[in-house]
């Protein structure tokens, strides 16, 4: 998904009604924004914290010291890894990962629904739609992850619904 | 449906791998079903079971606004996996009624029987209402592949052959004739039986007993209604 397209979705499901127009910068088309009084913002995570501030939505940053640092890991995490990597087996190790990481976590920073997993949602659809049953089925905690996010208001929007399979299938593989 | 004893590890158990690829017990958005199950375990899960720890620690983060969650509480035993048995429900009633003092107790004893007999009267009408309702015949759709010697077989003459037998619950349906090969051809003929009255085996005899004409049949589909 282009990152404009991203911005725009992100504006949607946080109630921002003016669209911003997004311009596209450098060989990896990184998005610019042009704030109307003051210097434009460049990158992805930069505009979409900024547009969290705009919509007073200031607690999916992170209520506390920790949590702002969790959702900012992240945040790094999804332009630094998730868009960094293309190929599928680069792909499969971060899914692993994440896995593990979710085990004991309803959301990215725990208790709390931040601009992360609306962010990391965005980033991982194209990857998350293209895994076969056996697949989200190994990955089971993103899936849980991903499929409950995928359900939070306003959240998901055009975008398709992954489908997910109530019965487990495949018993031995984990 | 159900979690069983949730003070006990094989309860645990259950609900670790209920929640397993959930993060609330119903729905996506915690409610009064996540307080109900939450109130019912009695501290945090073992740390072996990680989906139900990872729960109980998340509602545990809802404990000021347990109240003003939604959704209505319904009995425990509602709640879980619905091929688990509910140990829940009777037991807990049942020692709650002895302990209820009896104020108007002839009262209640007249409204029991009030309800039984319409209980009764309710299961009179159900029943003459059963008997009205003619029973259902199981039936099915075969479709059966008849074939011939050679080309020379004379296939009205088979048709006919086939077409002769008779059975109670038996009936004959379209026909066609296919081509094999090397101008042979053979009969895709349809009926509809009663499965309690005739059998595959029962057609089959009957149908190779006609071996002027029949090298042997299949049946090719064979559909319940």
């Amino acid at each position: 998904m282009a990152a404009a397209a991203e911005l725009t979705l992100l504006e949607k499901s946080l109630g921002l009604s003016k669209g911003n127009k997004y311009s596209a910068q450098g060989e990896r088309q990184i998005p610019v924004l042009q704030t109307n009084n003051g210097p434009s913002l460049t990158g992805l995570t930069t505009i979409a914290a900024h547009l969290v501030k705009q919509a007073n939505k200031e607690y999916l940053l992170g209520n506390t010291a920790e949590e702002k640092a969790i959702v900012q890991q992240w945040l790094e995490y999804r332009v630094t890894q998730v868009d960094g990597h293309t190929n599928k087996e680069d792909i499969h190790i971060l899914l692993k990962d994440l896995n593990s990481y979710l085990e004991d976590k309803v959301y990215l920073t725990g208790y709390n629904f931040t601009l992360a997993d609306i962010l990391l949602y965005y980033g991982l659809h194209r990857f998350i739609v293209d895994l076969t049953v056996q697949e989200k089925e190994k990955y089971l905690n993103v899936s849980r992850w991903f499929c409950h996010i995928q359900h939070y208001p306003g959240i998901r929007q055009h975008l398709s619904s992954v489908v997910f399979i109530k019965n487990r299938l495949y018993t031995n593989s984990h | 449906m159900g979690f069983g004893d949730l003070k006990s590890l094989p309860g645990l158990q259950v609900l670790n791998d209920y929640l397993a690829d959930k993060s609330y017990i119903e729905g996506y958005v915690p409610s009064q079903a996540d307080v109900a199950v939450f109130e019912a375990v009695s501290g945090p899960p073992p740390a072996d079971l990680c989906h139900a720890l990872r729960w109980y620690n998340h509602i545990k983060s809802y404990e000021k606004e347990k109240a003003s969650l939604p959704g209505v509480k319904k009995a425990l035993g509602k709640y879980g996996p619905a091929n688990v048995e509910d140990t829940t429900g009777s037991g807990v009633a049942d020692s709650k009624d002895d302990d209820d003092i009896d104020l108007f107790g002839s009262d209640d004893e007249e409204e029991s029987e009030e309800a039984k007999r319409l209980r009764e009267e309710r299961l009179a009408q159900y029943e003459s209402k059963k008997a009205k309702k003619p029973a259902l015949v199981a039936k099915s759709s075969i479709l059966l592949d008849v074939k011939p010697w050679d080309d020379e077989t004379d296939m009205a003459k088979l048709e006919e052959c086939v077409r002769s037998i008779q059975a109670d619950g038996l009936v004959w349906g379209s026909s066609k004739l296919v081509p094999v090969g090397y101008g042979i051809k053979k009969l895709q003929i349809q009926c509809v039986v009663e499965d309690d009255k005739v059998g595959t085996d029962m057609l089959e005899e009957q149908i190779t007993a006609f071996e002027d004409y029949v090298q042997s049949m299949d049946v090719a589909a064979f559909n319940k209604i």
